[in-house]
């Protein structure tokens, strides 16, 4: 087929400073989500049932890599996402420039966009898609997972992809 | 829904007239070509190839549902059909944009010869759902095979290497859908930032269609998705009728501004699919502004102006008319249709060719009298037919109410051939009853009952005579000659003439 795939390389920087790109995880399976910290429902929810997830797999989970990328880097240095992800510690934050995140961005067909946000007159909102995505071991594009899945079912497949 | 009603002489007609423009040759697109060029607007073939198969659909789903074999072939030429390079190359030049919409992005877009791998709604969506559609009807995975939806074009007097762009219904599918995520669930564009609501629509059966068949919810995640996106910027204008379009890059939103008869009536007819009660709930107050009386009952349909841009007068089809009564057959508004059909049948000159039904073209716009005269081949050819074969909530019904299991191992007619006409065919209460007439001056056609192995015995009758019986697929005797055993089935050959009524009991 001629569509282009879901997934690809990216390099970015964790909440450690760390330079990374999509090869610094191979071995493991990642579950990846893409967000920002001003983000008042979506995120939080979705980091919550993702940890929730994780904790349900038990040791299984030691296999996998739970990365949060920003949608906006501009906001979102290293600093503030270690200090957002102090309470979904199972999550490691991505950051880089606006370009290198627009390359992650479009590389995993994410949308996010720039909006008004009536309740910060001052500051802008990023309506984005609300979708994990699972990397294989090999960093390539085993699933995605919607927000209307619970973390129950999200276990469920994970587990499967790991032991299947 | 299923109608027992026999079809009558006019929807046999509209049916024979889809399948004698689907026996076409190559590249022979008599009768069909509009007042549009190059197959950029609204009567395009594209166009005219899937709302046909709609409206096979509709009548295989809703009045004839016991026999796939007067269907299937036919549908699957016109899939033959739309992937024809005369159907989608004006997207390598539609690509580049550069309409009055987007001039500002020409210079970012180059030219694109994949007709489905961005953008271009208004032809992949077609091609998806059409392919989905007839999976779904037909039981039938053909399209899912590698390769199976091809696009390739070659010519020996320029362009070098062949163009091959190769998927099947679920990578088409599948490409779709990740454009949708892309785009946060507003629509994928049909001209380069152009997002239409129209275009999106046949998407979401298409998803739909694929969901029935493996059991996914891709078309709840997208309708949710979809509905949360427009939210924000609305269906309707402010006038109360369906937004045309939205700008990818800058969201603005561009009203049925001219009240544009097709905006609200192609809209309303494919989005009744998902959304019924809001399509029905805004129907009557927008229909109303779009209707002209006539005399004895006769309902016509006014066009917006034709819009003037850039020192040009634009030139399409609008399809007004047709989209109108395809809209009013979706909502079940029988007087409307009506009324429409007494227009069209006294000033568009319904023409039988070759067995078939059709209003041809006509770009006069009115006659002495004022009376519109006006139709597209989009609207004579296949619209009219689609809304004399529909029934109301058609589409809603195909969507929302699917076939079970095991209608599709439940005796059918698996195979019809283009001679015969079949006007009824319902399996209900262990017995398959059809009406059947072969075209005079023929051979008799023939049929075929399939599905019978492990139905035990059973009783044919013509006419409530008992012209056969046997036991699954076996013919333990027959009346006369007209009733054998054969490879898909029981054969059956129907007699030119009136039409007769069959019925064949299951009686273990």
């Amino acid at each position: 087929m001629s569509a282009p795939p879901v997934g690809g390389s990216f390099t970015l920087v964790d909440h450690h400073h760390n330079r990374v790109t999509e090869a610094s995880y191979r071995g493991k399976y990642v579950l990846l989500f893409f967000g920002f910290t001003h983000c008042k429902q979506v995120c939080p929810a979705a980091l919550l049932k993702l940890s929730t997830a994780l904790d349900l797999l038990g040791p299984l989970a030691t296999e996998v890599r739970a990365l949060y990328v920003t949608v906006d880097p501009e906001r979102d240095s290293s600093e503030v996402l270690r200090g957002f992800l102090s309470e979904y510690p199972r999550f490691t934050g991505l950051t880089g420039s606006a370009e290198q995140v627009d390359v992650a961005k479009r590389a995993f067909r994410v949308f996010a966009r720039r909006a008004e946000d009536p309740e910060d007159p001052e500051g802008y909102a990023m309506p984005h898609t609300a979708f994990s995505y699972l990397l294989d071991r090999d960093g390539r594009f085993a699933a995605h997972f919607t927000d209307a899945l619970e973390a129950t079912e999200i276990a469920a497949r994970i587990r499967t992809q790991l032991t299947g | 829904m299923t109608l027992s009603v026999p079809l009558d002489r006019e929807q046999l007609g509209h049916l024979r007239h889809f399948d004698n423009l689907s026996r076409r040759l190559p590249n022979d697109w008599s009768l069909m070509q509009g007042k549009g060029q190059g197959q950029d607007d609204f009567g395009s073939y594209r166009f005219q190839l899937a709302y046909m198969a709609y409206a096979l659909a509709l009548t295989h789903r809703h009045r004839l549902p016991a026999a796939p074999g007067a269907f299937q072939p036919t549908f699957q030429r016109l899939i033959d059909k739309i992937l024809e390079p005369d159907v989608w190359l004006y997207w390598r030049d539609v690509s580049q944009g550069g309409s009055v919409f987007n001039a500002h992005l020409a210079d970012q877009l180059g030219e694109e010869w994949d007709p489905v791998v961005r953008d271009n709604i208004m032809y992949s969506a077609y091609v998806q759902s059409m392919a989905h559609l007839y999976a779904y009807l037909f039981d039938d995975d053909r399209y899912a095979a590698p390769g199976a939806l091809t696009f390739r074009y070659w010519s020996f007097f320029w362009g070098g290497a062949e163009r091959r762009f190769s998927y099947d219904q679920d990578s088409l599918a599948e490409n779709l859908y990740w454009q949708l995520v892309e785009g946060g669930f507003v629509g994928i564009a049909c001209e380069p930032n152009c997002v239409f609501q129209i275009c999106n629509q046949p998407a979401i059966l298409g998803f739909r269609m694929q969901d029935l068949r493996t059991g996914g919810s891709r078309a709840e995640e997208i309708v949710r998705g979809y509905q949360k996106a427009w939210e924000q910027y609305g269906r309707l204008d402010g006038n109360g009728h369906y937004n045309m379009m939205i700008s990818a890059d800058t969201r603005e939103v561009r009203p049925n501004q001219t009240l544009a008869p097709w905006v609200d009536a192609w809209c309303g007819a494919l989005m009744n699919s998902w959304n019924r009660d809001f399509v029905h709930r805004n129907y009557p107050r927008q229909v109303r502004e779009f209707l002209v009386p006539g005399s004895d009952g006769a309902l016509s349909v006014r066009s917006a102006p034709a819009m003037e841009v850039m020192g040009q007068t634009v030139v399409n089809d609008t399809c007004d008319f047709g989209w109108v009564a395809a809209w009013a057959s979706e909502m079940g508004d029988t007087e409307t249709r009506t009324g429409l059909f007494t227009h069209a049948d006294r000033y568009f000159a319904p023409t039988w060719r070759d067995g078939g039904l059709y209003y041809p073209r006509n770009d006069t716009p009115a006659d002495a009298d004022g009376n519109r005269t006006d139709i597209e081949p989009m609207s004579g050819n296949v619209l009219l037919g689609y809304a004399r074969l529909n029934v109301p909530d058609g589409l809603n019904g195909l969507y929302q109410q699917p076939w079970d299991r095991a209608h599709f191992s439940n005796p059918a007619l698996t195979e019809v051939d283009p001679e015969v006409e079949v006007s009824r065919a319902v399996f209900a209460d262990g017995a398959l009853d059809f009406r059947l007439r072969s075209r005079e001056g023929g051979e008799p056609g023939r049929v075929v009952i399939g599905r019978l192995p492990g139905r035990g015995d059973w009783t044919l009758r013509r006419d409530g005579e008992v012209l056969a019986s046997g036991a699954d697929a076996t013919v333990h005797s027959s009346a006369d000659a007209s009733v054998r055993a054969g490879d898909g089935g029981v054969e059956l050959r129907c007699p030119a003439g009136p039409a007769r009524d069959y019925t064949l009991a299951v009686t273990r």
